[in-house]
């Protein structure tokens, strides 16, 4: 065989592994897909929760040595409002936007 | 030696005086320090009393930064306020970068509001404590630590521990988040975009974490540390050190020692302190018997104020085994 000839079958094989990756993928990753991106945001936002619980009422013994996560945070806090069909930043929290 | 202290637990690096006010912590500690510099050994004497008094019993003014008050000795008196403020703009500064431009106000904001709150205070003073204590072995060979009234300090020595407990839980949280954020790149591919690879917020959390468990393992290391409790032979005096004594082993921080301060001194005669002197005896006994565990030292009420290096040096004779 040339080195032509090896490349084309070798490509052939790629083409075939990816086409059934992609049916792998159909059949059994993307209904789980949403799922996860949707545990994902749950667990971020009881995360961003649990960091602002103060804003809450909910006392927050570290607050003041968790100072630095501000930016992080707000930044989440943001992403969260926009997501929960907020465009501006509900009265009372952060002054994100 | 003649500047020898005791063994027992007074020689230990790292020792902080604490009991009910006006005792004569302040002088005790000062006295233990003014002995520790002269025997050679670089000593910081620190005040987290809101009321100081060290500069008061030494005779010098003070700042919040240790200042030299004699060969191998500076003392410092800390201001909770001047801490929390100076904690504010140190985490400004260090968020400074990482900030988007946007958000800049809002997160200031935000730290500003931070200060206000109950705690803020307490917090900043221990955050400064920490950094005094973390000069041990390298700046100072000796801090000796006048602390504020008990359940004050006792807060304070348990705060550690329960910030510690606390970021756990914050850090539980978040590796939910990291391990969930992992699956969503694996299925998500391209679509997961911004999602990046490194946490930094369970990073600082754990940087946190870390900062208390190695200031708990200082404090109650018994080879270095040692809490003195200070009393007077007064029943008041006395049901307190017992039940602080208790709080502090709960909290497993070492005892070094007890000092009953003030007692009638010898040949002083008269009705009165014959009196007291009976009493004296019985809450010495008492003492001797509740805190067997530790060295008890006894010091005279002295016929003069108690300041200037002369009168803390006679103080702390009192305190050598020898």
């Amino acid at each position: 065989m040339t080195a032509g000839k090896i490349r084309t079958v070798w490509h052939a094989i790629r083409a075939k592994a990816r086409a059934l990756r992609e049916i792998y993928e159909g059949l059994y990753v993307t209904p789980y897909r949403s799922q996860i991106y949707r545990a994902y945001l749950q667990e971020r936002d009881l995360f961003l929760l649990s960091s602002f619980s103060d804003l809450l009422g909910a006392p927050n013994p570290v607050l003041f040595y968790t100072l630095e996560l501000y930016p992080e945070l707000i930044e989440q806090f943001h992403e969260w409002h926009v997501r929960m069909g907020m465009p501006q930043a509900p009265e009372g929290g952060f002054r994100c936007c | 030696m003649p500047g020898d202290l005791d063994v027992g637990g007074l020689a230990r690096s790292l020792l902080f005086f604490g009991g009910k006010g006006g005792v004569g912590k302040t002088t005790l500690a000062a006295a233990v320090a003014v002995r520790a510099a002269r025997g050679g050994e670089r000593t910081l004497l620190v005040s987290t009393d809101p009321a100081h008094s060290i500069s008061d019993v030494l005779g010098t003014a003070l700042g919040s930064e240790p200042t030299l008050v004699g060969p191998n000795f500076w003392a410092v008196e800390i201001d909770p306020s001047v801490e929390a403020d100076r904690y504010i703009a140190e985490v400004k500064e260090r968020i400074a970068e990482v900030t988007p431009p946007r958000l800049v106000a809002e997160v200031e904001r935000q730290i500003d509001i931070a200060r206000v709150t109950p705690g803020a205070e307490e917090a900043a003073l221990f955050e400064r404590f920490t950094r005094l204590i973390g000069g041990l072995g390298t700046s100072y060979e000796r801090v000796i630590i006048d602390t504020a009234p008990l359940g004050h300090t006792l807060r304070l020595l348990a705060l550690p521990e329960h910030m510690a407990a606390w970021i756990g839980g914050l850090i539980g949280r978040r590796k939910k988040v990291t391990v969930l954020s992992r699956m969503w790149r694996n299925v998500a591919g391209a679509a997961a975009g911004s999602v990046r690879e490194e946490d930094p917020i369970l990073a600082t959390l754990e940087e946190r974490r870390a900062r208390f468990h190695r200031i708990r393992a200082v404090v109650t290391d018994q080879r270095q540390t040692g809490f003195v409790f200070v009393l007077v032979p007064e029943r008041l005096s006395l049901l307190e050190t017992e039940r602080a004594v208790r709080t502090v082993a709960k909290y497993g921080i070492p005892i070094g020692a007890v000092v009953v301060n003030r007692l009638a001194p010898e040949g002083s005669a008269g009705a009165f302190f014959d009196g007291r002197r009976i009493q004296e005896q019985e809450r010495l006994a008492t003492i001797r018997a509740s805190f067997a565990a530790y060295p008890v030292f006894e010091v005279p009420l002295l016929e003069t104020d108690t300041w200037g290096p002369a009168t803390l040096d006679r103080i702390a004779s009192y305190l050598s085994v020898s």
